[in-house]
């Protein structure tokens, strides 16, 4: 009995030892990031790389329940979290607290590693000249539409907001199907909300950021634009103001809408989900362009990040250009549909035989524009977003809304 | 053995009363004062560059938040629950102990029914209303489209968003206020009862003259703890409207919650954390002062 204690007590003392000689780094990915196959990353990882220990630390669904969980673990400067996926929007906060490690230290040759990412994620992750995050996915947002409804009718895809309303209008008259509606896109108070109204801004022609200020006259168009498809055109729903962005996805694939605005993310849940309507229905292109401007679209895409509080900074960081490399972006398109922020990999023919899509896709990520950077960007999310909210319920004119971004957005964007 | 006498001295009362209080003590002391005396620090510092080094900032952080038509607004609001939901909790959790306290046979259908949404989290709860009001998929639109009437949006016009939260608020509190009030139903004795039948009272006289003043201690407990919990309306609103829409149901505790853990700004959130504490103080001083002081 003593000499298998003894036994025992030795294996367990080993075993101590070596898990004591392993490094540990733990990830904090979103429950929406897909964290099945990010697993399955680690552990190719682990693979090559035996003295490495990577756990998985799962957050909530929403940008915003991560930002919340991350913001208070990084305020009390915990270092149990060495690696963190993180929203596009956020770098510059990040960078700003002083909560994300730059970079550049860690990666020899940056200059050319940057060279092979689509350049909108290149100058996303880089905050006052430093480098702070690599990319783990691109995304953009799209319009989708019944393919079969649009051929019965005999109409191409639009190409201005017009024209989608007129389609639209026809389609659901024609059809006399009490449930089908028009148009389907996010208006709830969330962060989404900000690409519904800054869309169809930038498409106006107005720019929002550090250097160029809120452009009142595009705002107003912006804001009416999705005030008039509730109330006017009536093509969006009278509840758009409670929508958020798995809303649409849910709504689209019941087969009750003919137009929705959405990620990337849809295609994959449109075609493979069990319960949906819409299987080989769904077409997928640009968002159509405001009446004599140019089509625009948010650019999204979730990046990872190095904690400051890392005890293992340089093995993070070995792990943070794994996760960033070509070879793990193809494994996420192929296995999660993510759209990849390396260029080159829109051409791949395995990523194009499941998502025959992509090769469409890449222009429109290309021309897709950034949200304003800012360290105080969660702040200035919650003043759009809420008034623009306010504005599709009907709760506030459109002019006042014009009115309060413009006395609110200038100090948030400094 | 008179001899070996133990070298033990006796503690005086005031020293064994030290040492029986100091655990007490310094639970307090990690669990209340350090946390709201680091609060009052932090509302002095300003953190909206980050929290690296904040800068003090005297009473600024006070100053920006009496100016501030969020938090007036935030205030507003909060008072509307506190009217709304304080009276409905305590009217249905009235009605609800009272049933409860019936010479049912099977007494413990209605305690459970009682139970289950006390047990219940706030959130999950919030969860189960947002589904019921849904405007496309809930079954109180449903209804109403079925007895062919307009069903509207619930949560995202200003004046009904307030009443289906508040409905919310209501349904989950009430049974918190109906256990309460039920012990205090169980407290009375039946002989107070026996005594008004011999007299030919009438059940509505028996519940003026005997029920509701016997009630009251238990009534004014519950009156003070559903107050105090309505004034910190968070849960309900946060889950059901996100705040909207705009900011018609933004209360003063989901402002708290945005400046802080959203936007980081750790001192203004302290700030208004204070105003919050302040709000809560005049109407529990108020409670104390006209209700208390009459029994």
């Amino acid at each position: 009995m003593k000499k298998m204690l003894a036994v025992g007590l030795t294996l367990f003392v080993s075993c101590l030892c070596s898990a004591q000689a392993a490094t540990t780094l733990r990830v904090f990915v979103g429950g929406q990031e897909r964290p099945d196959v990010m697993k399955e990353i680690f552990v190719q990882y682990m693979k090559a790389h035996p003295d490495v220990n990577v756990q998985l630390e799962v957050g909530g669904a929403t940008s915003e329940a991560q930002q919340q969980y991350l913001s208070t673990v990084l305020n009390s400067a915990d270092s149990s979290l060495d690696i963190f996926l993180l929203d596009i929007v956020r770098i510059a906060q990040y960078a700003q607290s002083g909560w994300a490690e730059p970079l550049d230290s860690h990666i020899p040759n940056k200059a050319a590693l940057m060279k092979q990412y689509l350049p909108a994620y290149a100058a996303a992750n880089t905050y006052n000249g430093k480098l702070y995050a690599l990319p783990a996915f691109a995304d953009a947002m799209f319009l989708y539409y019944r393919k079969d409804l649009l051929t019965k009718y005999r109409f191409a895809p639009p190409k201005t907001w017009d024209d989608m309303v007129k389609i639209a209008q026809t389609i659901t008259q024609r059809e006399k199907d009490p449930n089908l509606k028009g148009f389907s896109f996010q208006g709830a108070p969330i962060e989404g909300t900000v690409c519904s109204f800054l869309v169809p801004y930038w498409s106006a022609g107005g720019q929002l950021s550090s250097t160029q200020a809120l452009d009142p006259n595009n705002a107003k168009k912006s804001l009416q634009f999705l005030s008039d498809l509730v109330k006017v055109s009536k093509v969006a729903p009278s509840n758009s103001a409670e929508i958020k962005t798995d809303d649409t996805r849910r709504l689209f694939q019941s087969g009750n809408y003919v137009f929705a605005h959405l990620w990337a993310y849809g295609w994959n849940r449109f075609q493979e989900d069990t319960d949906s309507q819409v299987k080989g229905k769904v077409g997928v292109v640009k968002l159509p362009a405001m009446t004599g401007g140019k089509a625009a679209t948010c650019l999204g895409g979730w990046e990872w990040a190095v904690s400051s509080y890392s005890k293992n900074k340089a093995a993070a960081a070995d792990l943070v250009q794994f996760l960033s490399s070509k070879q793990v972006s193809k494994y996420l398109a192929v296995n999660a549909s993510n759209l990849p922020a390396h260029t080159s990999l829109y051409n791949d023919p395995d990523i194009l035989k499941v998502n025959p899509w992509f090769k469409d896709a890449l222009p429109v990520v290309r021309s897709a524009q950034q949200r304003p950077v800012s360290p105080r960007y969660p702040q200035l999310s919650t003043t759009i977003n809420s008034n623009v909210n306010a504005a599709v319920a009907g709760v506030k004119s459109v002019d006042s809304v014009v009115s309060e971004l413009q006395s609110k957005v200038p100090a948030l964007l400094k | 053995m008179t001899s070996a006498k133990p070298v033990r001295r006796e503690l005086t009362e005031k020293q064994l009363a030290f040492w029986m209080l100091l655990p007490a003590a310094l639970l307090l002391l990690a669990v209340v004062v350090y946390p709201v005396g680091r609060l009052i620090y932090t509302s002095f510092f300003d953190y909206s560059n980050g929290p690296l080094n904040p800068p003090y900032r005297g009473t600024g952080n006070y100053q920006q938040a009496i100016h501030d038509p969020d938090v007036w607004n935030a205030l507003k609001v909060t008072l509307q629950y506190v009217l709304i939901t304080v009276p409905g909790g305590m009217l249905l959790g009235l009605a609800l102990a009272l049933l409860a306290n019936l010479p049912y046979r099977y007494k413990w259908p209605v305690r459970l029914s009682l139970l289950l949404p006390w047990s219940m989290s706030m959130a999950f709860a919030a969860l189960i209303f947002a589904w019921f009001f849904n405007s496309d998929y809930g079954v109180v639109n449903d209804i109403l489209r079925r007895l062919g009437m307009t069903a509207p949006n619930w949560l995202s016009s200003p004046q009904l968003a307030l009443l289906a939260t508040s409905w919310a608020i209501i349904w989950k509190t009430s049974s918190f206020v109906a256990l309460i009030l039920l012990a205090g139903l169980q407290t009375i004795p039946e002989e107070m009862y026996e005594a008004a039948d011999v007299d030919g009272a009438t059940p509505w006289t028996k519940f003026w003259q005997i029920t509701l003043p016997l009630l009251k201690p238990a009534i004014i407990v519950a009156l003070i703890f559903r107050t105090i919990t309505a004034i910190q309306t968070f849960d309900v609103p946060y889950i059901m409207t996100s705040g909207g829409p705009g900011n018609v149901t933004t209360t003063i505790a989901m402002l708290i919650q945005q400046q802080t853990l959203q936007y980081g700004n750790f001192g203004y959130g302290a700030a208004i954390a204070m105003v919050l504490f302040l709000f809560s103080m005049i109407i529990t001083g108020f409670y104390l002062r006209h209700i208390q002081g009459d029994s």
